[in-house]
């Protein structure tokens, strides 16, 4: 009794009973369908934020805020907590070796523009030339906003793609002319010196495509000019980043500056000091939160794979009492227990192998319609096919052996006299 | 008639156990030799134990006690596995009620013993043809069950039967379920497997008629052999 009989058989006992086949896979295919649909979705996701992790500057990036103390004795922060501009220039400084560009952004704040009689609204940020690698955007014309703008206060401004068609239709024509905003009340004419562009696929470059004008509203001005603008003399900030050079331990950096920036600026502080975050912190974090849900959704998966399991176990018992006369006709004609077993177990295992190839075909198409929507598309690893493919087997198996035992064990001469 | 013996019992024995301490013994000690080509009718009324010595015979149940050898083979030593194989190989079945597998045509009926045999697909279809012609049914042979008649069905049993050429075909009650004439049909195909075929035949039945057309008849009564002669050779004993 051969492998290629046994399918065959398999098949037109199927054939013979269609719909029950096809509810009993309903439970496979459901089960399995969730899990590779899920699995598709979780792709989409990773891959986005790998995407702006990277584009960020990956394990490279620290990020450094100010906090409160564990024994803080207020809890608001004034304007002397803030990072100052000459700390962040005193740390450049000292920890020149291992820095590979620091950013900072002074915040941004609601502008408006008046252009052709029509009102933009848009966000004005204050940054410096570093701020590109944190904003997962590039210059396509032009230039960023440099080191000479920062000093001197210049009125220069960096603006979208975007923005810069809605404008002047092209994004050479927007370079060199003159905006006139309005932010806080004053305005104050910006020269456009640089087109900027998201640089981001998957996910993230659907989502800032959809948002339009919302995403493609901001205009980067050196942080001198924000400052200027925002009548503050003091210019100071929250938080900054640092890019550091390949090869640098990035814990051994962030806590390095943080002691040196604590020991010298905020001992005194009552409530106040610096606290730091890596971006492999900040990664583990993430893997952590992406652990915690597939976890959940294998549960999930597990529990609708175990009742379609439970349902294709069902139904192999109803068949093998059904036939319990042809299992005796069969070990008549000379069937050894083994060629009973295998033949419905075989059964079982087909069953659910349809049910999770149907199963793993509907959960990429329904894993990609949201992508489909939001323009990017994703396939799940062909290991995880391969892995919902052999546990559909397995759940055949395993579900199909006792029904097929029991076909198996069965007296022929009972069998044979069963009505 | 005479030649070498295919089915040998001796003291056969068969008791079930319903519970203590009562054991209910079916066959109280049965000898019967048949020898090879012999057409042998076992008749007996229900309750008789034609079916227990039936199954024996045909390997589906073992002996209480006793010994049986069948074509050379002490069945009683067999395990379930190895009775699988003395039954695929030296026992044809001819059921009252057919018993073809469902939902499968009538030649792949005819094949099945050989594809437990092992049989290579192109010999064994080759081989199913040719038992069909025998049966003559060749026209019939992608037919379902459900598209055939009673006296069909029988004729495409038969043809499974003779599938992997066993020793012995045992057939109960063949005509049961049939009309006389459709009865009678199936008959003569047993008559000329006997003859042209030599083939080693056993009847069970309860029609004494059937019984007086076969070259033997065993009689049981009450799990005992109570008649065993020779047909037409007037009440001769065996």
């Amino acid at each position: 009794m051969n492998l290629g009989e046994n399918i065959k058989m398999a098949f037109s006992s199927l054939r013979a009973n269609k719909m029950r086949a096809v509810l009993t896979m309903l439970g496979i295919i459901i089960g399995i369908s969730s899990v590779i649909m899920i699995a598709t979705m979780g792709n989409i996701m990773e891959n986005s934020v790998m995407d702006i992790f990277n584009s960020q500057g990956g394990s490279n990036l620290v990020g450094f805020q100010i906090t409160m103390k564990r024994d803080a004795v207020r809890n608001y922060y004034s304007t002397d907590d803030l990072i100052k501009e000459e700390m962040i220039k005193k740390v450049g400084e000292r920890f020149a070796d291992d820095i590979d560009v620091i950013s900072v952004s002074s915040g941004s704040d609601d502008a408006s523009m008046r252009f052709r009689r029509e009102d933009l609204d848009l966000v004005v940020y204050g940054v410096n030339p570093g701020y590109i690698r944190q904003s997962m955007t590039e210059v396509i014309a032009g230039r960023y906003i440099t080191e000479k703008d920062v000093e001197k206060r210049g009125n220069v401004c960096v603006i979208s793609d975007k923005q810069a068609e809605k404008l002047y239709g092209s994004p050479r024509e927007a370079l060199g002319k003159t905006l006139s905003f309005n932010m806080n009340g004053t305005s104050c004419d910006l020269t456009v010196v640089g087109i900027y562009e998201y640089k981001l696929t998957g996910l993230m470059s659907a989502m800032v495509n959809m948002a339009g004008e919302d995403w493609n509203n901001e205009v980067y001005i050196p942080y001198t000019t924000f400052a200027k603008l925002e009548n503050t003399t003091n210019i100071s900030f929250f938080y900054f980043y640092v890019n550091i050079n390949n090869g640098v331990n990035a814990e051994k950096f962030a806590s390095n500056v943080r002691d040196y920036m604590n020991n010298r600026w905020y001992r005194d502080n009552d409530s106040i000091e610096i606290w730091y975050q890596t971006g492999e912190s900040q990664m583990s974090m993430m893997s952590e939160v992406m652990g915690i849900i597939s976890t959940v959704i294998s549960v999930i998966a597990g529990i609708s794979l175990l009742v379609g399991g439970i349902g294709v176990m069902n139904i192999m018992l109803v068949s093998v009492t059904e036939r319990t006369r042809e299992i005796g006709v069969r070990k008549a004609l000379g069937a050894p227990n083994g060629a009973i077993r295998s033949q419905f177990i075989i059964e079982s295992v087909i069953i659910c192998l349809i049910g999770g190839i149907i199963g793993i075909i509907l959960g990429i198409l329904l894993g990609n319609v949201a992508g489909i929507i939001i323009g990017t598309m994703a396939s799940p690893s062909v290991g995880s096919i391969i892995l919902a493919v052999s546990f559909s087997m397995a759940i055949g198996v395993f579900f199909g052996y006792y029904p097929a035992n029991r076909a198996a064990k069965l007296d022929p001469i009972e069998a044979l006299r069963y009505e | 008639m005479s030649g070498r013996p295919v089915i040998t019992m001796k003291g056969i024995v068969k008791s079930f156990y319903i519970g203590t301490p009562n054991e209910l013994e079916i066959l109280h000690g049965l000898d019967i030799e048949v020898p090879e080509g012999q057409f042998v009718s076992i008749v007996g009324a229900s309750g008789s134990g034609k079916s227990t010595l039936m199954n024996i015979i045909g390997a589906l149940d073992r002996q209480t006690s006793g010994q049986y050898i069948l074509d050379g083979i002490d069945v009683a030593k067999l395990d379930d596995t190895e009775l699988s194989k003395i039954r695929n190989k030296k026992i044809g079945f001819v059921f009252q009620t057919f018993n073809l597998i469902a939902r499968t045509s009538a030649i792949k009926n005819v094949e099945l013993p050989m594809l437990y045999a092992g049989v290579q697909s192109k010999e064994r279809s080759k081989r199913a043809k040719e038992l069909l012609e025998t049966v003559e049914m060749s026209d019939r042979a992608s037919h379902m069950p459900n598209e055939l008649s009673g006296g069909q069905k029988q004729r495409i049993a038969i043809a499974r039967a003779m599938a992997n050429d066993p020793a012995i075909i045992l057939a109960d009650e063949p005509t049961g379920a049939l009309d006389s004439k459709t009865g009678r049909l199936v008959m003569d195909i047993f008559h000329k497997l006997h003859k042209e075929q030599g083939k080693t035949i056993v009847l069970i039945t309860h029609n004494p008629e059937l019984a007086a057309e076969t070259d033997r008849i065993i009689t049981l009564s009450d799990g005992r052999i109570v008649g065993d002669r020779l047909s037409g050779g007037e009440g001769e004993q065996v």
